[in-house]
């Protein structure tokens, strides 16, 4: 008993005195991303923890992020007015942006997750893409519309990629702008087809 | 669960019971709902509904000097459980309450029921509780102490980009109260060690387990992204003995196992799992998991998981299960 008592108080001891230095909280989230947040084997769950733990991670998905409940009575409505390209009021009415850049820029990156897409103020932000190539860069594209008029100079884009070194990920500090110049040319392309296709109908 | 604590404050200020100490009291809960189809349990298979609710009270503060210190207990109706039941000596239901947790920037300290890692390396299970509790699958082959847990203390520490790992029970045949320094038969004492350590783009855990009893194990896991995903192989050796209740000789188990987990999109994971093992008792069996899941918003979730175990087993705990069930998150 007296061994064991001792060797907490050694451990305690280093711990405070140098070579055990470090973040416990920072380790933990490391090895969360291998074990999941509810497995890791370092942290310390009751029962009912553990299960609470594991429906709020599969609740959250891997983008760690529990998502506004899904409308379906909306889906279903916008998804129709998309197919049909009614975009004024797929997407609400009285937007104060150009409806056929707002559309273009969804058709752009429809290949894409979403983090944010504001129909109102007119910005979009993917979430982060990985390559399956690259599996240590990340970019995201962020657009924002606005002008309610079909103008170049209407839409803005950025793109911001992220480097991983040692699992953790850094700005890489590169600045894309021949990149966010095709991606605002693509959309204009895609804006003026439907806006076409609009007039036509 | 923010929701929860603003109305528990708002009740609180309302009734005049206000405090200056810097605690809190957050809530939160789950629900399960599946539906499991297992060829386990009888000739003929079952199909089982399972239904699930847990409440989790979780209590802490922080010291002026820095130390967080908290607990917790909740209340459960398992889904793998018919009704309430009355046999334990703790009131049906409740969960946790044995164990107080202290936490420094570079430590955290449990104190009270601790359970021993003594099954490092043992992986290759993916699939959620509904199945894995409710299948009715189950290996004959050994692994795993007769008792891992009980009355002790556990030690979690970084060092650098290192975790380290202490775990010590006294007394295996008590929760939160008894002697830490019993003779009493049955009240063994055990211990585990582990270190995970990031090697460039991989982590290593090994880890060592060792028990009063005689029994001992030790174990690796290795991970790292390969593919879009993250591959995990583990390896445990187990020296068990004879009591143990899935052998009848005393000798080694050896368990390896494999999993692979990737992200589809923002909001869906796939799970794949692999685990053979074997016992002293030349008895062996291989289970298959896979596990699809896919976040619907609003803390709710579905998922698909489907498991096959092949090898020693008992009667009819053989074959395939598969559970489609949501889980609510709140």
């Amino acid at each position: 008993m007296i061994k064991t008592i001792l060797l907490f108080l050694l451990v305690f001891f280093l711990q405070s005195c140098g070579p055990f230095k470090g973040d416990i909280e920072k380790n933990l989230e490391e090895m969360d991303k291998i074990h999941g947040k509810c497995n890791n084997p370092y942290r310390e769950f009751t029962r009912a923890q553990k299960k609470i733990c594991e429906d709020k991670e599969r609740a959250a998905g891997p983008d760690g992020k529990v998502d506004d409940p899904i409308n379906l009575t909306k889906l279903i409505e916008n998804y129709r007015n998309f197919r049909e390209g009614n975009f004024s009021t797929s997407y609400g009415g009285g937007m104060s942006i150009n409806r056929n850049l707002w559309g273009a820029s969804l058709i752009l990156l429809e290949q894409y997750p979403l983090d944010i897409v504001d129909a109102q103020g007119g910005f979009i932000s993917t979430d982060w893409i990985i390559e399956r190539e690259s599996p240590n860069q990340r970019c995201l594209i962020k657009i924002n519309i606005t002008s309610e008029e079909l103008v170049s100079s209407g839409v803005k884009v950025r793109l911001i990629c992220e480097q991983k070194e040692l699992d953790v990920w850094y700005q890489d500090g590169v600045t894309y702008a021949q990149e966010e110049k095709n991606l605002i040319l693509k959309i204009l392309e895609i804006a003026d087809v439907l806006s076409t296709t609009e007039k036509l109908s | 669960m923010k929701k929860l604590i603003i109305a528990l404050s708002a009740i609180a200020a309302a009734v005049g019971f206000t405090t200056s100490a810097q605690a809190d009291i957050s809530v939160s809960g789950s629900s399960n709902v599946a539906y499991v189809s297992t060829s386990g349990a009888d000739s003929n298979g079952d199909e089982e509904l399972m239904v699930g609710n847990t409440v989790d009270f979780a209590m802490s503060t922080t010291t002026s000097g820095g130390i967080g210190i908290s607990a917790s207990m909740g209340l459960s109706q398992d889904y793998d459980t018919n009704g309430q039941t009355t046999s334990s000596s703790v009131p049906s239901g409740v969960t946790g309450g044995n164990a107080v947790t202290f936490t420094t920037g570079g430590a955290t300290i449990v104190v009270g029921d601790v359970e021993i890692s003594d099954t490092i390396g043992a992986i290759g299970g993916v699939v959620n509780g509904p199945l894995d509790d409710g299948s009715d699958l189950s290996s004959s082959a050994a692994s795993g102490f007769t008792d891992d847990d009980g009355l002790g203390a556990e030690l979690t520490t970084a060092m650098g980009a290192a975790s380290l790992n202490i775990s010590y029970v006294s007394n295996d045949g008590a929760d939160n109260f008894g002697i830490v320094n019993s003779s009493a038969s049955g009240a063994d004492s055990a211990m585990s060690a582990s270190i995970t350590m990031p090697m460039g783009a991989y982590s290593f855990t090994i880890g060592v387990a060792d028990s009063d009893t005689g029994e001992s194990s030790s174990g690796f896991t290795a991970s790292g992204a390969i593919g879009g995903g993250t591959a995990t192989i583990g390896y445990s050796n187990q020296t068990l003995l004879a009591s143990h209740a899935s052998l009848t000789a005393a000798g080694d188990s050896d368990v390896y196992g494999a999993t692979y987990v990737m992200s589809m999109d923002a909001d869906t994971t796939i799970s794949v799992g692999y685990q053979n093992k074997k016992d002293a008792d030349s008895e062996s069996s291989t289970q298959t998991d896979l596990s699809i899941e896919r976040a619907m918003g609003g803390g709710a979730t579905v998922y698909l998981d489907i498991r096959n175990l092949s090898g020693d087993t008992a009667s009819n705990a053989d074959g395939s299960a598969i559970a489609f069930g949501t889980s609510v998150a709140f």
